[in-house]
Parts: structure tokens; C-alpha cells; sequence
């Protein structure tokens, strides 16, 4: 415990200065911008300015790409209760009831909550982050092969279990994003695969151009050329603060929000996505009033913010203990760490201890300063949406050109990230998530390798992943869910989306 | 929301099925994937070769497909499908694709600028002096900040614009 403390002030001493606070306070402007646009979520913000930081040293680069993740939390919130649109796709539950709060003329208290839940709930997973990131860090050195095997498969069938839609076409989107992993040269053997004779394909397939385009243009593809956004609001200061009974209501969601959101944030997966669907989801059927929700209740604006940014710091702590991306953002975020040499994975924290301290000492600080950017400034940030969507959108395609261009200097990049772009759009249109690419294309290497190595070490015998204790622990993990998933087909009862009320 | 999630209610119409043609669709990159992965050795349990996961993924990819196509009996019809963005989608993207590759040839100042003007201009319809300003404002002011402030390097085009 004293260790914690002795770290934590080392980590403050760094987050202190004033390079990094400035840096910590530009990603969370950043970021709030970022997450108010549509289009522009926050991988898409993270990917565009990655290249702006591989002239940084690696701890103010990490700082400014992590203010850039949790700002984009808040700031999607801002957007969705103002004006019903979502601008990340974790702040869709939101709209429901903050809108809702908003025609009611309650849209203070509705951003105020939402900030304020944002607030505690980033704060309180940055504490569980302290103290779980090392401690699963000495753990994970016992982790071989098989264990990342069984780790990584394990995220997989969570994802595919606790996404929205089908587990199947989850599945299928995985196994897609895992075969794109697979293009260029295979580190056992030295082959290339399925790169066509295209040299910049022997690196493989980047992160960056696969999330823009399937997130980013696939995204201004739908909504352009839609009707311009409604008038909007501009609550004062006075018209922020929440009556008694909304405070008293908004305290189990987020505490609630705040621990299911960590918990699934620590697996691999579209944490904030889910976790604001499933704290929803609990909110209502946990309700003595679930009539209420869809029509501005508190809790409904409560839980899924306080749940998608505690899940966005709840993803640091595989990223950092383990060196396991647990989606694309925590993928690009490790690439950034990585341009300057710094390898990820169990003896980051060791190794490099001013980047994590520093690094968890600039969440405290960067929750403060998005507190205080996100209530007093909301009536300044939201003069942003008046700009027309029909001029704003040409320019986020440049934008997307220009950053996906400048990662690497690649024009294939950018075509690889149109091709994304239409990919992208026609499976949102016949009902397929595209995020389950993007991790697979994450974790393919990975999971080659640790499958390989696996088999080569046990002489060829898949038992190898049965006769490990914390193998098997996440294999029959992964089992539960298989079974919990076909259930509902086998047994014709309800599954979770439908017991936590998504479904009706 | 996606015509997908929508369900069809009460007598079934006949026709194809979105998630059929989407499953089918899963099966032939399936096999696609098959096909070209016998340029790579698949070793032996022991020892897998290259072409021993892609292989592996591309068998369950391919069931994946299957059972989306044998379970696609709720998905709507694919011929109810709502593409009405396409066209103004497809617009965007091969005016991207001409940005992209002007963009080592002329340079990314030039291409942004004929890309602007093209998408505000002529798809938005927006007035010539609005759009002149956007265009040469974001090029230049994005060039200044990526290029010159943050030192990424940007293709210029002739005369070193």
C-alpha cells in the first residue's frame, strides 16, 4: 500500500509539470471537441493526432492521447443530451433519456449529472487502476502461450456475448478482423501472406486506416445529406444544478455505472460501448419505475455515463499490464508508446515507472480539468454544433486523408481506408458491427503467435491448453458464454438483452 | 437504426434474406481465403506453418456464414434495405479516391483544395466565395498546423505548394 503511495507521488510529480498538464489539458479540449462531433469519435480523434505525437517523449504523448480518450467520453455526452445525437457511439444511450430531460426543459441538470457521474466514475477506476494494473502485471509473468491463448479467445466470446447484436455475426466480424491481421510477413516463418506483391503490405494492415475508415467515414457516409440537427440549448449556470431528488436518484447509477463499467473495460471488447448498454439496461429493470425510462429519467443519463468512462480507464489496465490492446483505441494509444521504443506488457510498470505513474496521475488531474471544462464551458462548446453539418463533414474527410496519410506516408493507407469506409457502411447497413474487425485485427498477431508457440511447445497436442490452471479457468469461462449465448435458441429463454429490458 | 435490426412482423414475405446474402457472402471469403492460402506451407500439429491459422480461421469463418445464412429467416428482406445515401456515398468516396491519388502529385495543399471544392461546390451546392474560403482556409491553415508546427511530413505538389 505504502509502495502505491511512494508511486502515486512520483506519478503526481510528473503530472504536475507544467509541460504535461498543458499537453493533459489540450487532449481533454481536444477530446470534448472530438466527442461532440458526429463522425469524429474518439478513435478516429486518437488516430488523427497520433502522428502529431511521435515527435513527443512518450509520457506527454500518452498523456495527450489518454485526455483525448476520456475527454471524447464527456463530450459525446454534451451532443446526445442537447441535441439527441450521439457524437460516440457510447453516448447512444444517453440520448434516450437525455434528450428526453431536454424537451422537458432539464437539460442543466442532465449535462450536470452527466459530468459529475463522468467525474466519479473516472475517478474511482483510476483508484482500482492503481491498484490492480501492477498487481496483475507480477501475475501476469506467469502467463505462457497458452494462457494468452485462452485470455485473448476469452475476450472474443465476451465480446460476442455482450455486444448488441447477434453472437454469431459478432463472431464472424472477429474472424474477418483476424484474417486481415494475418496479411504480411508471419514473424515464425518470414512469409508473406496475401500481400499481392504490394510492398506496404508487408507490414501488415495498420490499425489506424481500418478504424477511420470503418468508424470514421463509414459514419459520414450515413449521415450526410441527412436534415440539419434541431435548434440548440444553452442551459446557464444557475440552470445546471440538479434538484435533491435527482441527486438522491443518480447515486446508485453511479456507483453502479462505475463498477460494471471497470469490470468490462478490463476485458477485450468495445468496452464503452457495451458497458453504457448494459448499465442501461440494469437501471431499468432495477427501477420501481422502469415506465419512466425513454421518458427522462436520471438514472437512465446516470449509469451509462459514469459506466463508459469508468470502462475507458478500465481498458488501460490489460493495455498496461499486459500489453494487450483491449480495442482499437488502447491499440493505437500502445502504438504511440511504442514509436519511442517502449515495449508494452507485464515490465512496463517496472521499467518505466514514471510512464505509468505519471500516466495515472495525469487521469486524476485530466478528470478535474474535464469537470471543470464540461460544466461552466458547456455553453461555449456547444457553439460548435452551429457550425452546418454540410460544411463540417468535407472537412472531417480531409481530416481522415490527412491523418490516416501522415501515420506512415502511405498512399495505400488511405486507400485501404476508403475501402474500410464503404466496408464499413455496408455492414451497418445489413445490421453487422464493424468493431469486431478492428480487435481482430488487433489481436491476430497475438493470438497467432501465442496458438503457435502453444502447439510447438506441447509437441502438437492442443491438451497443452487443458492442463494449465488459468487456462483452463478462461476456457471454461469462455464456455459459460458460449452456453449462456446458444441458450436462448436451445432452451427458447430469454438472454440478457431481454432480462435487463433492451429488448422490449 | 439498420433495416436488419427491424423485425419481420406477422406473415413472412417471401424473398432473399439480408443475413442470407450476408452469410453467403462470409462463405465465398471464406473460401477465397482457402483458395489462397495454398501458397502457404500448413505444417503439422508440432510444427504449424503460415498458412495453419489462416487456414483454421478461414474454416470458421466459413461456419460462421453457414449459420448466419441458415438463421437468417428474421432478418428483413434484402431488397427492403433503405440505400438511399448511397448514391451521394458513393459520390464521396471516388471523389476521395481522386483526392488520394492527386495527393502525391500534386501535393496534399492542391488536392485538399480541389477536394473541398468539388465536395462543397458541387455536391453541397454552396456559394463560390463560402466555399473558396473553407477550401484554401483548411488547406492552409492544416497544412500549417500538421506540416509546419507538429513536423509531419506532407506531400507538396508543383512548386513546392
Amino acid at each position: 500500500m505504502d509502495g502505491v503511495f511512494t508511486n502515486l507521488i512520483l506519478g503526481f510529480s510528473v503530472a504536475l509539470q507544467p509541460s504535461v498538464l498543458a499537453y493533459a489539458f489540450a487532449g481533454c479540449v481536444i477530446g470534448t471537441l472530438v466527442g461532440m462531433l458526429p463522425g469524429l469519435g474518439p478513435l478516429a480523434g486518437i488516430s488523427l493526432l497520433l502522428p502529431a505525437t511521435f515527435g513527443l517523449n512518450p509520457i506527454i504523448a500518452i498523456v495527450l492521447l489518454a485526455g483525448v480518450y476520456y475527454g471524447a467520453m464527456y463530450g459525446g455526452s454534451t451532443t446526445s443530451i442537447l441535441m439527441r445525437i450521439p457524437g460516440e457511439a457510447a453516448s447512444v444511450m444517453t440520448c434516450i433519456d437525455g434528450y428526453a430531460m431536454t424537451q422537458r426543459g432539464r437539460a442543466g441538470p442532465a449535462l450536470a449529472i452527466a459530468a459529475i457521474g463522468s467525474f466519479v466514475a473516472g475517478t474511482l477506476s483510476v483508484v482500482a487502476l492503481m491498484f490492480l494494473a501492477p498487481t496483475l502485471a507480477s501475475f501476469a509473468l506467469r502467463f505462457g502461450p497458452p494462457e494468452y491463448t485462452a485470455l485473448l479467445l476469452m475476450g472474443f466470446f465476451v465480446l460476442s456475448y455482450m455486444s448488441g447484436g447477434s453472437m454469431l455475426k459478432t463472431l464472424a466480424m472477429a474472424a474477418v478482423g483476424l484474417l486481415l491481421g494475418m496479411i504480411g510477413i508471419d514473424a515464425m516463418s518470414g512469409y508473406t501472406r496475401f500481400s499481392y506483391g504490394l510492398i506496404e503490405l508487408g507490414d501488415g494492415i495498420g490499425i489506424v486506416p481500418v478504424a477511420v475508415g470503418l468508424f470514421g467515414l463509414s459514419e459520414i457516409l450515413l449521415t450526410a445529406g441527412q436534415p440539419t440537427p434541431p435548434a440548440i440549448q444553452r442551459p446557464t449556470l444557475r440552470q445546471l444544478i440538479p434538484s435533491l431528488d435527482e441527486i438522491k436518484l443518480s447515486i446508485g447509477p453511479i456507483s453502479r455505472g462505475s463498477f460494471i463499467g471497470f469490470l468490462i473495460g478490463i476485458i477485450p471488447g468495445s468496452a464503452h460501448i457495451i458497458s453504457s448498454f448494459v448499465s442501461y439496461g440494469i437501471e431499468r429493470r432495477m427501477s420501481k419505475h422502469p415506465e419512466r425510462f425513454g421518458n427522462g429519467a436520471i438514472e437512465g443519463v446516470a449509469g451509462p455515463e459514469s459506466a463508459n468512462n469508468s470502462a475507458a480507464t478500465g481498458a488501460f489496465v490489460p493495455m498496461l499490464a499486459l500489453g494487450i490492446p483491449t480495442g482499437p483505441i488502447t491499440a493505437v494509444m500502445l502504438a504511440a508508446i511504442m514509436v519511442h521504443g517502449i515495449s508494452p506488457g507485464p515490465m512496463l510498470i517496472t521499467q518505466q515507472p514514471e510512464l505509468f505513474w505519471g500516466f495515472v496521475a495525469s487521469m486524476y488531474v485530466g478528470n478535474v480539468v474535464l469537470l471543470v471544462l464540461n460544466l461552466p464551458l458547456v455553453g461555449l462548446f456547444v457553439n460548435l454544433l452551429r457550425i452546418p453539418y454540410s460544411y463540417l463533414y468535407p472537412t472531417i474527410l480531409c481530416f481522415c486523408i490527412l491523418g490516416v496519410y501522415s501515420v506512415s506516408n502511405s498512399v495505400v493507407d488511405v486507400w485501404i481506408m476508403l475501402g474500410m469506409g464503404a466496408i464499413g457502411y455496408v455492414l451497418r447497413k445489413t445490421g453487422f458491427e464493424p468493431a469486431p474487425i478492428a480487435l481482430g485485427l488487433i489481436l491476430s498477431p497475438m493470438l497467432e503467435l501465442s496458438v503457435r508457440q502453444s502447439l510447438a511447445m506441447s509437441g502438437g497436442s492442443y491438451g497443452i491448453f487443458f492442463h494449465r490452471p488459468i487456462a483452463i479457468t478462461m476456457f471454461v469461462a469462455a464456455g459459460v458464454l458460449i452456453f449462456l449465448g446458444l441458450k436462448p435458441l436451445l432452451f427458447k429463454s430469454k438472454d440478457w438483452r431481454e432480462k435487463v429490458g433492451l429488448e422490449d | 437504426m439498420s433495416g436488419a435490426d427491424q423485425s419481420v412482423a406477422g406473415a413472412a414475405p417471401r424473398g432473399v434474406r439480408s443475413d442470407a446474402v450476408a452469410g453467403i457472402a462470409l462463405v465465398l471469403i471464406a473460401l477465397f481465403v482457402g483458395w489462397e492460402n495454398r501458397a502457404y506451407p500448413i505444417g503439422n500439429l508440432a510444427e504449424p506453418g503460415p498458412g495453419y491459422m489462416p487456414l483454421l480461421i478461414a474454416c470458421a469463418l466459413g461456419g460462421f456464414g453457414l449459420l448466419i445464412a441458415l438463421r437468417s429467416g428474421n432478418s428483413p428482406l434484402f431488397n427492403t434495405l433503405d440505400w438511399s445515401e448511397g448514391r451521394r456515398g458513393m459520390v464521396m468516396l471516388v471523389a476521395c479516391g481522386v483526392a488520394t491519388f492527386a495527393l502525391e502529385r500534386i501535393g496534399y495543399r492542391l488536392s485538399m483544395i480541389a477536394l473541398l471544392i468539388f465536395m462543397l461546390g458541387v455536391v453541397e451546392r454552396k456559394r463560390v466565395v463560402p466555399t473558396l474560403l473553407v477550401a484554401f482556409g483548411f488547406s492552409f491553415l492544416s497544412y500549417f498546423l500538421f506540416a509546419t508546427l507538429l513536423k509531419v511530413q506532407l506531400p507538396l505538389g508543383p512548386g513546392g505548394l
